[in-house]
């Protein structure tokens, strides 16, 4: 098998209706990356994510994964989907270990019998994902995070190389968001491609490398700092970010540089002056903070 | 203590006896998917859109229960491509297929007069059931219990999580169909035993019942399919002290053992519930 990677050329979606959800989209993505699909509700991100797992068939362009197509990448079992809590049954009578499983359906035989192999690789990726204790526990008695970890454990069960993420941060604390990026992290270390559907601007720069932009057809995307812009933000989201500057503020020097931003929900994404990206630590953008002073320096 | 054992004397009520609990036993392992998936209205609608198809079997000479398993599926496919086609919700597009299916039932077996006639099958006739037709419901319950034994997983994986059940390759339509012949099947089984009017009892209520009963879904399948049998073999085997409707007996019975599960349940009862709320009202003592 080729080295990992999705490329998406020209592709456009229509439905029935008649109604063009993606025009002409391209991107490509390399192993070991987490992209970030940022657009507005209806700018095709389902879409997009439909169409990767082969659920909606491009009338116009092609998806390759890995150099398969997507029907035979869904045959390799490569693509697993974590969905938004909103679209699982939560009363449903399953356990944790019960959801976990399927992933492994798609491995077994025509019975669905687990085997001593599916019930190890179950097990790893419950502890994986710190969640070997709650095995018994019906889903429904999970907090937010909890449910957000068990079908990522799902969907390393199912040993999916591409793994789709939709909204997973609604619903989650910041501990546990916290605790979720540092697993997808570690994912993307082993050459996986997570990509994480999302319109959480602010979570964004820390914890993506790549950004997909949409608005009806892919916008822009590649590396963060070049695509995730004041400008490509205003053409994914048109009027509908608040914006909030700082120029004329009340800040005065004896603050030094600290202004502290509560938001209710999500986190609010930080342009400093000139339009370059602001994090939240210092730590692991040291290159950054060099840039930065030298420039002070000139 | 004798008294007891009158009824096995009967060939007739040992057959009812035996055939209840069979299909009491099916409807109810079929019953945990139906609730689950939410298609109780469906199962309604299914068990009287079976109707025409059996007065219309009789007219060409086939088993009537393969008339109306067809009639069912026809009926259920109907339902799918009016609300695809209308954008009308689905109870409005259950409301307008069912009853113009029964209708079409009643109409044709007013014309037609077929062997069983419209009382057997609106209200069921067990202690007069032929033994052709328990040939009949014998066929249906075998290849219904082997498809679910087999496929139960899979099914399962349909009803609970759809977008990953297609992400793995599996074939959500096929498993659409499936579910929903299973359904027919089990209706036209139950059609004799319990009537057309209460069949929808014997396909939700244990699957209700052990809902409230457990969080696990393979003890859910263990206790309905019990509690389903369980009530088929006892209501026909009392029918027969009271003098009692055999369907009526039967879905009583269900009913009872609902309510008992819906106050006692260990964990999801109103009695449990309820003492939850009291406990969290109480000061905290930590």
């Amino acid at each position: 098998m080729p080295s990992l990677s999705i490329d998406v050329a020209n592709v456009t979606v229509a439905y029935p209706n008649g109604h063009t959800a993606l025009r002409d989209a391209s991107f490509h993505l390399h192993q070991g990356v987490i992209a970030a699909l940022v657009g507005i509700n209806g700018s095709g991100k389902s879409t997009l994510f439909k169409s990767l797992m082969g659920f909606v068939k491009p009338v116009a362009g092609t998806i390759s994964i890995a150099g398969n197509t997507v029907e035979q990448a869904r045959k390799l079992k490569l693509v697993a989907y974590v969905p938004q809590s909103e679209e699982v049954d939560w009363t449903f009578p399953v356990s944790v270990w019960d959801v976990v499983m399927m992933g492994r359906y798609g491995h077994m035989n025509f019975l669905r019998i687990a085997s001593a192999e599916d019930k190890r690789i179950v097990n790893e990726s419950l502890a994986r994902v710190g969640m070997t204790d709650f095995r018994d526990r019906q889903i429904g008695e999970l907090s937010g995070g909890q449910k957000k970890r068990v079908f990522l454990a799902r969907a390393l069960a199912q040993n999916g190389q591409i793994i789709l993420l939709d909204e997973p941060f609604t619903g989650v604390d910041v501990t546990t968001e916290e605790a979720i990026i540092a697993l997808l992290r570690s994912l993307r270390d082993e050459g996986r491609i997570i990509l994480v559907s999302t319109h959480n601007l602010g979570s964004v720069p820390e914890f993506c490398d790549h950004v997909v932009l949409v608005n009806r057809t892919v916008l822009a995307a590649g590396p963060l700092e070049e695509v995730f812009t004041e400008d490509n933000l205003n053409r994914a989201f048109g009027g509908v970010l608040r914006q909030f500057h700082f120029e004329q503020s009340t800040i005065q020097d004896h603050d030094g540089k600290t202004v502290k931003l509560v938001t209710d929900d999500e986190r609010p994404l930080v342009f400093g002056k000139g339009g370059h990206l602001e994090y939240k630590d210092r730590q692991g953008r040291e290159d950054l903070v060099e840039k930065r002073q030298k420039e002070a320096g000139e | 203590m004798t008294d007891l054992l009158i009824p096995f004397e009967y060939a007739y009520m040992v057959k009812a006896i035996l055939v209840s609990g069979l299909i009491g036993g099916v409807c109810a392992f079929l019953s945990c998917f139906i609730t689950l998936k939410g298609w109780s209205l469906m199962g309604d609608a299914l068990s009287h859109a079976v109707v025409p198809g059996v007065s219309l079997a009789w007219l060409v000479g086939l088993p009537f229960s393969v008339g109306a398993f067809i009639a069912g599926v026809m009926a259920a496919l109907t339902m799918g491509w009016l609300k695809k086609k209308s954008g009308l919700r689905e109870d409005a597009v259950i409301g307008i297929v069912f009853t113009s299916w029964f209708a079409l039932g009643l109409l044709l077996l007013s014309l037609y007069p077929s062997n069983l006639n419209l009382r057997t099958i609106i209200f069921g006739n067990i202690l007069a059931i032929s033994d052709p037709d328990i040939l009949q419901v014998l066929i249906i319950s075998g290849v219904s219990i082997l498809v679910l034994v087999m496929k139960w997983r899979d099914l399962l994986l349909y009803c609970f999580d759809e977008v990953h059940a297609r992400s793995l390759g599996l074939n959500t339509g096929f498993l659409h169909l499936l579910l929903l012949s299973l359904l027919a099947a089990t209706a036209v089984a139950a059609l004799q035993t319990v009537g057309a009017c209460l069949v929808v009892a014997m396909l939700v209520t244990p699957g209700a019942t052990a809902y409230l009963l457990t969080d696990r879904f393979g003890k859910m399948l263990v206790i309905a399919t019990i509690t389903g049998a369980a009530c088929g073999l006892i209501g026909a085997y009392i029918s027969y002290y009271i003098n009692g409707s055999t369907g009526g007996c039967i879905v009583v019975l269900q009913t009872f053992v609902f309510l008992v599960a819906l106050v006692f349940a260990p964990k999801h009862g109103l009695l449990n519930t309820r003492r939850q709320r009291r406990l969290a009202a109480l000061p905290q003592t930590s």
